[in-house]
C-alpha cells in the first residue's frame, strides 16, 4: 500500500514534465493553439469538478464567472496600458481572489437548493450575468464588445507565455483536487455529496465547506477567464458569458469521470481536441452535430460514471479475477470496492474521525 | 397605461403556447423524475413537421395537430426506451440531464442537416390580420394560437382524468411507491408518459410556428424559458406550468412594452430566482427535488 | 479508504499518449513559418473561415458562393498571374475559439498564400488579430464596425465602400436634400442591440436631429427578441413621420409584420439590413408590404461598377435564379478576390506585403464601386440608397447610380 501512494504524484510529474517540455520542441504554432485551448478546459474542468463532482453539485454557473473574469482583464486594460505583455497574467490572482469572493456570496445564496434546482438556479444566474453585460453600456460597452491591446509577444513564440500560465493554473487546479482528495475536506465533499443530511447530522460542516469548495472553483474559472479574453484579444457578451462555456465543462468532467482527479483533464483533452479539429476539417455540416451527440449517447449509455472510473472498475475487476484465480479462493480484498460506493465510506469515515 | 395594457394583452396571449409546452415538460417529470432538456428541441421539431406539411400540402398547422402529435408520440416512445430506460435508478436524475442535453443536439443536428439553418416561418394566409378593441391590438394568429393552446390542454387534461392509461400516469406522478403496488407498470407509464410529453411538444411547436419564425438552434432560446416556467410553477405541475406560463409571459411582455425588451428576459430571471430562494419547490411543487 | 484508490488511475497514461500524439502530429508538419511566406508557383490557395452553421449561417453560405465563384472566373482566365486559385473554405461553427483555431490552422498548418475574412462579424476582430500576428493582408467583406478600425491594423482592408456604422448615412443625406416642406418632422428608431445595427440608426439620428427632426420613440431590443410588436406598437402610438429601424436581417422582418398588423404606415421608412436582401424580404414579409422602403446597398442589380455584369452573368448561369436575387454578401466577397487580382496586374507580384503595401494607396475598382481605404483599414467612400419599387430592390440616390425616382410619401400596405 505505501509503495502504490507514490505512484500518482510520479505519474503527475511525468505529465506535467511532458506538457511543460512540448513547447521546447519547436511545435508548430496550429498544435499550440489548440493545447492552450484545451488546457483551458482542462483547468475549468477539473475547477468544476471540485464543486460539480466531489460535492456534488452540478453548477451551471461556472460560464458566467468565467466571463467576469474576462470582463474583468479588458475593463482594467482600458484604462491600463500593456507594455511587458505580462500584466494580465499578474492581474489573474486579484481576479481570482475577488472571483472568488464573489462566488462565496453566490454560493451562501444558491446553495441552500440542490440538484436540479441548484443548477437551474445557477444557469438563471448565467442569463442574469450576460443580459448586466449586454445592458451595463457605460461599463461594459454592451454589444459593442471590448477590445484589449494585442500582446507584444514575438510571433515565433507567441503562444508559450499563456501557454505555460495555464499549464500553472491547472498544476494548482489539479493540486487542490489532489490535496482536497486525500484531506478530510475531501471526505467532507464526497460525505455531501453521498447525504447532505446524514453528514451535517454527524457533525460535517457542509455549509463551509460546500462554499469553500464552490468559490475556490469559481476563482479558477475566473481566471482563465481573463486568460481566455487576454488570448483572444476582443470580447463580446454572448461569447464571454456563454451557456456553452458550462455545458462544455460539464460533459468534459462527466466523460472523463466526476470526483476523479484525472476524469477531467482526459475529458478536456479528448472533447476539446476533438472539437477544434472535427470543426477545421469536417465543418460546412452539422454532421459533425450529430456525431458529437450519439458518442455522448454512447458515453453515457456504456459508462455511466465516466471514462476513468469505468476504466478502473474493469481492470480492478479483472485483477480481482486473477487475484481470485491465484489464491483459487472467492474471497476478494476489501480494498477493492466498487467506486460508487465511496461517499458512503466517506460518510463512516468522517464519522470515524469526529 | 396604453402600453402596460396592451403588454398584458401580449403576454396573455403568448402565455398559451409556453403553458402547453411546460406542460409536456413537468409531464416527463412528474412521471420519470427527469428534467427533459430535450423538450425544446422536439418543440422546435414540431414546429418543422407542421411546416412540412404547410409547404408541401399547403394543411393548416390547426389540422396538422393531430398527425404530428402522433409521430413525436413514438418519437418520444422511443427516445425514452433507447437513451432513458438503460439509466440506473441511482444515476437518473444526474445522467438524465446530460442524456437529454444529447438528444436536444441530436435533432438539432438532424434537423439543421434536413431543414439547412436558415431561418424559416409558416406564412398562412391570416399572418398579418388584426382587429383593433378599444384601440387595442389584437392579432388574429396570436388570438388563434391562445386557443389552439387552450384546447390542446384540454385534450391533455381529458386524457389524463378521463383514461385508464392517464389515471395511470397521475396515480405514478402522485406516489410512485403506491402506483407500482397498485400494480402500474412503471416503465410502461415511463414511455408513454415521454410520449405523451413530446406529443404535448409537437402540438406546442404547430402554434409556435405560426407565430415566431425558427430555425434548429432556436430550441436553446425555448429551453431556459420552459426552465424557468417549469421551475417557477413547481416541477411535476400542470397547473404550476400553466401559472408560471402566464408570469413569465406576461411579466416580460409587460416590461418590454412599458420599459424596455433589453430587460425582459432578465425580469422572469429574477422572478425565478426570487421564488426559488424562497420556496425551493416552486409555486405549486409538492416535493423539495434533492432533498430525499 | 476507497476515495484514495480513485488517485491513482490509469488515465495518466492515456493523457500522456494522447499528448504524445498531438505532439507528433505538431512536429511532422514543418515548424510553422511567420510572415506570409508563401510559394511563388503552384496553385495559389486562399483561405477563409466562414459560418457555414451556427447563427450566421446564411450570409455564410453567401460569401462562399462569392469567393467560389471568384476563383472560378479568373481560373477560367488562367488564373492570378498563371498561378490558378483554389479557395479553402473552413467552418467556425460561428464561435470565437474556433475562429482563432481555424486562421492558426490555415496559416500555420496548411500554409494557405492568402487570408479572405470571415462573414460573421462578431469574428474579425480576433481572427484580423490572427492574421496580423503573422504578416498576412486580412481583406474582410464583412465586420466593419467601428471597433475593428480602432485596432489600427494595418494588415486589414474593410472590403466594402463605407464602414458599416455609417451604412445608413445617405438615407440621411437623401432626406436632408428635400425641401423643408417635404422633410419627415418627427423620427422613430427601433434597433437591434448588435454591433452593426444600432449604431447605423443612431449615425442616422445624430444627421436628423442636427436637422431638427424630432425623436419621438427610441427603443433598443436584444438579438433574442422574439417578439418585437410590444416595441412597434409603442412605436406606431407617437405617429412619427419617419421610421428608422437599425435592423439585421430577422428583426427588419418582424418590424415590417408588425407595423402591417397595426396598420400603421409611417411617410417614410428605412432599415439598414434585412430590407436589403432581394430573395428574403418579400418572400417573409409579402411582396405587397415592400413597396417604399428604403435601404442601403453597396452592389445592386445593373449595377455599372467594374466586372459587374460579368459577375451578375456568371453568378445567375451558376447558381441560377436572376440577377435581383443576388445577395450582395456574395458581391463583396467576389470585390475581395477582384482586389487582389487588380494588385497581381499592378505589382506582377502576389505576396501579402506587397498586397497591403498596395491596397494602401490608390483606388481600386470592384464590383461594389471603387474602393480606397485609410490607414486603418477603414473604406472612404460610401453607399447606395435603394428603394422597393414594384417588387423590385433599384438604387435611387445619389442621383450617379439611380435608376429610378424615389417614391414617397410611403405607399400602403399591401396586408
Amino acid at each position: 500500500m505505501r509503495a502504490v501512494a507514490y505512484i500518482g504524484p510520479v505519474r503527475g510529474f511525468a505529465f506535467f514534465a511532458v506538457l511543460a517540455s512540448l513547447p521546447l520542441f519547436n511545435l508548430a504554432h496550429w498544435s499550440l493553439n489548440i493545447l492552450v485551448f484545451t488546457l483551458m478546459y482542462a483547468v475549468m474542468s477539473s475547477a468544476w469538478n471540485l464543486v460539480g463532482g466531489f460535492a456534488g453539485y452540478p453548477s451551471l454557473g461556472h460560464g458566467a464567472f468565467f466571463g467576469i473574469g474576462a470582463y474583468a482583464t479588458a475593463l482594467w486594460f482600458q484604462h491600463h496600458t500593456i507594455t511587458s505583455g505580462y500584466e494580465p497574467f499578474l492581474l489573474l490572482p486579484v481576479i481570482g481572489i475577488l472571483a472568488a469572493g464573489l462566488g462565496l456570496g453566490v454560493a451562501a445564496i444558491a446553495m441552500r437548493t440542490r440538484a436540479d434546482v441548484f443548477a437551474i438556479v445557477t444557469i438563471t444566474l448565467l442569463f442574469v450575468t450576460q443580459t448586466l453585460a449586454f445592458n451595463l453600456r457605460s461599463l461594459t460597452h454592451g454589444a459593442q464588445g471590448l477590445s484589449i491591446d494585442v500582446p507584444p509577444f514575438a510571433a515565433g513564440t507567441f503562444e508559450r507565455p499563456f501557454y505555460y500560465v495555464l499549464l500553472l493554473l491547472l498544476l494548482v487546479a489539479m493540486g487542490i483536487s489532489f490535496g482536497a482528495m486525500r484531506s478530510k475536506f475531501g471526505l467532507s465533499l464526497a460525505a455531501i455529496r453521498a447525504d447532505e443530511d446524514k453528514a451535517r447530522g454527524i457533525g460535517v460542516r457542509t455549509l463551509g465547506v460546500k462554499l469553500l469548495s464552490f468559490s475556490v472553483s469559481v476563482g479558477l474559472t475566473a481566471m482563465v477567464g481573463g486568460v481566455w479574453a487576454y488570448y483572444e484579444g476582443f470580447i463580446y457578451p454572448q461569447f464571454a458569458v456563454d451557456p456553452l462555456v458550462t455545458i462544455a465543462i460539464v460533459l468534459m468532467t462527466f466523460l472523463g469521470g466526476r470526483a476523479t482527479l484525472w476524469g477531467p483533464v482526459l475529458g478536456a483533452f479528448i472533447l476539446e481536441t476533438a472539437q477544434q479539429t472535427l470543426a477545421y476539417s469536417l465543418g460546412g455540416s452539422q454532421f459533425y452535430l450529430i456525431a458529437y451527440a450519439l458518442v455522448f449517447l454512447l458515453v453515457m449509455l456504456l459508462m455511466p460514471q465516466g471514462i476513468v472510473p469505468s476504466v478502473q472498475t474493469r481492470l480492478r475487476r479483472r485483477r480481482r479475477r486473477a487475484a481470485v484465480d491465484a489464491a483459487g479462493s472467492p474471497g476478494a480484498p476489501a480494498a477493492s470496492r466498487s467506486s460508487e460506493s465511496g461517499g458512503r465510506d466517506a460518510v463512516a469515515a468522517v464519522k470515524g474521525h469526529g | 397605461m396604453h402600453a402596460l395594457i396592451q403588454g398584458l394583452i401580449l403576454g396573455i396571449l403568448t402565455s398559451g403556447v409556453y403553458a402547453l409546452m411546460a406542460s409536456g415538460q413537468t409531464l416527463i417529470f412528474g412521471v420519470m423524475k427527469v428534467v427533459n432538456l430535450a423538450q425544446g428541441a422536439m418543440v422546435i421539431l414540431g414546429a418543422y413537421l407542421a411546416y412540412q406539411l404547410f409547404t408541401a400540402f399547403g394543411i393548416d398547422p390547426l389540422l396538422a395537430i393531430p398527425v404530428t402529435t402522433v409521430m413525436m408520440f413514438f418519437l418520444g416512445v422511443g427516445v425514452q426506451l433507447l437513451f432513458l430506460r438503460p439509466l440506473r435508478d441511482e444515476d437518473r436524475s444526474e445522467l438524465s440531464l446530460l442524456v437529454t442535453f444529447a438528444v436536444a443536439l441530436l435533432l438539432e443536428g438532424i434537423m439543421s442537416v434536413t431543414w439547412k439553418s436558415s431561418v424559416r416561418s409558416i406564412n398562412t394566409s391570416y399572418a398579418n390580420s388584426s382587429w383593433t378593441v378599444l384601440g387595442y391590438q389584437i392579432t388574429l394568429v396570436r388570438l388563434w394560437a391562445f386557443l389552439l393552446s387552450i384546447a390542446a390542454l384540454g385534450v391533455l387534461f381529458l386524457l389524463l382524468n378521463r383514461t385508464r392509461f392517464g389515471r395511470a400516469i397521475r396515480a405514478t406522478v402522485q406516489n410512485p411507491e403506491s402506483a407500482r403496488l397498485l400494480g402500474v407498470e412503471s416503465s410502461r407509464v415511463s414511455a408513454i408518459g415521454f410520449g405523451l410529453g413530446a406529443a404535448t411538444a409537437a402540438a406546442a411547436g404547430s402554434v409556435y410556428g405560426l407565430l415566431y419564425p425558427f430555425n434548429s438552434g432556436s430550441h436553446y432560446d425555448l429551453i431556459s424559458r420552459l426552465l424557468s416556467i417549469v421551475l417557477l410553477g413547481g416541477l411535476g405541475s400542470i397547473g404550476g406550468a400553466v401559472i408560471g406560463a402566464l408570469i413569465v409571459s406576461t411579466s416580460s411582455a409587460v416590461v418590454a412594452s412599458t420599459i424596455s425588451p433589453t430587460w425582459s428576459e432578465m425580469t422572469f430571471f429574477v422572478i425565478l430566482l426570487l421564488v426559488l430562494l424562497v420556496r425551493p419547490q416552486g409555486l405549486f411543487g409538492t416535493t423539495e427535488r434533492g432533498s430525499i | 479508504m476507497n476515495i484514495r484508490n480513485r488517485l491513482h488511475g490509469r488515465s495518466a497514461v492515456l493523457l500522456v499518449a494522447g499528448a504524445m500524439a498531438v505532439l507528433a502530429t505538431g512536429c511532422a508538419s514543418s515548424g510553422g513559418g511567420s510572415g506570409g511566406a508563401g510559394k511563388s508557383t503552384g496553385p495559389l490557395v486562399v483561405g477563409a473561415s466562414v459560418s457555414l452553421t451556427g447563427d450566421f449561417s446564411d450570409s455564410g453560405k453567401a460569401v462562399q458562393r462569392g469567393y467560389q465563384l471568384w476563383a472560378d472566373t479568373v481560373n477560367a482566365q488562367g488564373g492570378v498571374l498563371g498561378r490558378k486559385v483554389t479557395v479553402k473554405l473552413v467552418d467556425d461553427a460561428s464561435s470565437p475559439t474556433q475562429v482563432v483555431t481555424n486562421y492558426q490552422n490555415l496559416i500555420n498548418k496548411d500554409h494557405v498564400d492568402l487570408t479572405f475574412g470571415p462573414f460573421s462579424t462578431l469574428l474579425t476582430i480576433p481572427a484580423a488579430k490572427v492574421a496580423k500576428r503573422y504578416s498576412y493582408a486580412f481583406l474582410a467583406p464583412a465586420g466593419g464596425g467601428p471597433d475593428v478600425f480602432k485596432q489600427n491594423l494595418d494588415n486589414f482592408f474593410f472590403v466594402q465602400p463605407a464602414p458599416t456604422t455609417q451604412s445608413g448615412d445617405v438615407f440621411a443625406k437623401y432626406i436632408l436634400s428635400l425641401s423643408p416642406a417635404q422633410r419627415p418632422k418627427t423620427a422613430a428608431y427601433a434597433e437591434l442591440d448588435d454591433p452593426f445595427s444600432a449604431p447605423i440608426a443612431e449615425s442616422i439620428r445624430a444627421r436628423f436631429e442636427a436637422a431638427g427632426i424630432k425623436t419621438v420613440y427610441k427603443q433598443v431590443y436584444p438579438s433574442e427578441t422574439q417578439d418585437l410588436s410590444p416595441v412597434m406598437a409603442a412605436l406606431a402610438a407617437k405617429k412619427p413621420d419617419v421610421i428608422v429601424g437599425g435592423t439585421q436581417s430577422e428583426d427588419a422582418y418582424a418590424q415590417v409584420k408588425s407595423l402591417v398588423q397595426l396598420k400603421y404606415n409611417p411617410k417614410f421608412m428605412f432599415q439598414s439590413n434585412g430590407a436589403n436582401s432581394p430573395l428574403e424580404f418579400p418572400n417573409k414579409v409579402g411582396a405587397a408590404n415592400t413597396a417604399g422602403i428604403f435601404s442601403s446597398a453597396d452592389w445592386f442589380p445593373g449595377s455599372d461598377a467594374t466586372g459587374s455584369a460579368a459577375f451578375t452573368a456568371a453568378y445567375t448561369k451558376k447558381f441560377g435564379g436572376t440577377a435581383q436575387q443576388v445577395d450582395d454578401s456574395s458581391a463583396e466577397a467576389y470585390a475581395t478576390g477582384q482586389l487582389i487580382e487588380a494588385v497581381a496586374k499592378k505589382t506582377g507580384k502576389i505576396d501579402n506585403a506587397t498586397i497591403i503595401k498596395t491596397l494602401h494607396s490608390g483606388s481600386w475598382p470592384t464590383v461594389l464601386g471603387t474602393l480606397s481605404w485609410s490607414a486603418n483599414g477603414s473604406p472612404t467612400g460610401s453607399f447606395n440608397l435603394v428603394q422597393w419599387q414594384g417588387g423590385k430592390l433599384l438604387p435611387i440616390y445619389p442621383s450617379s447610380v439611380a435608376q429610378a425616382k424615389p417614391v414617397f410619401p410611403k405607399p400602403n400596405w399591401g396586408g
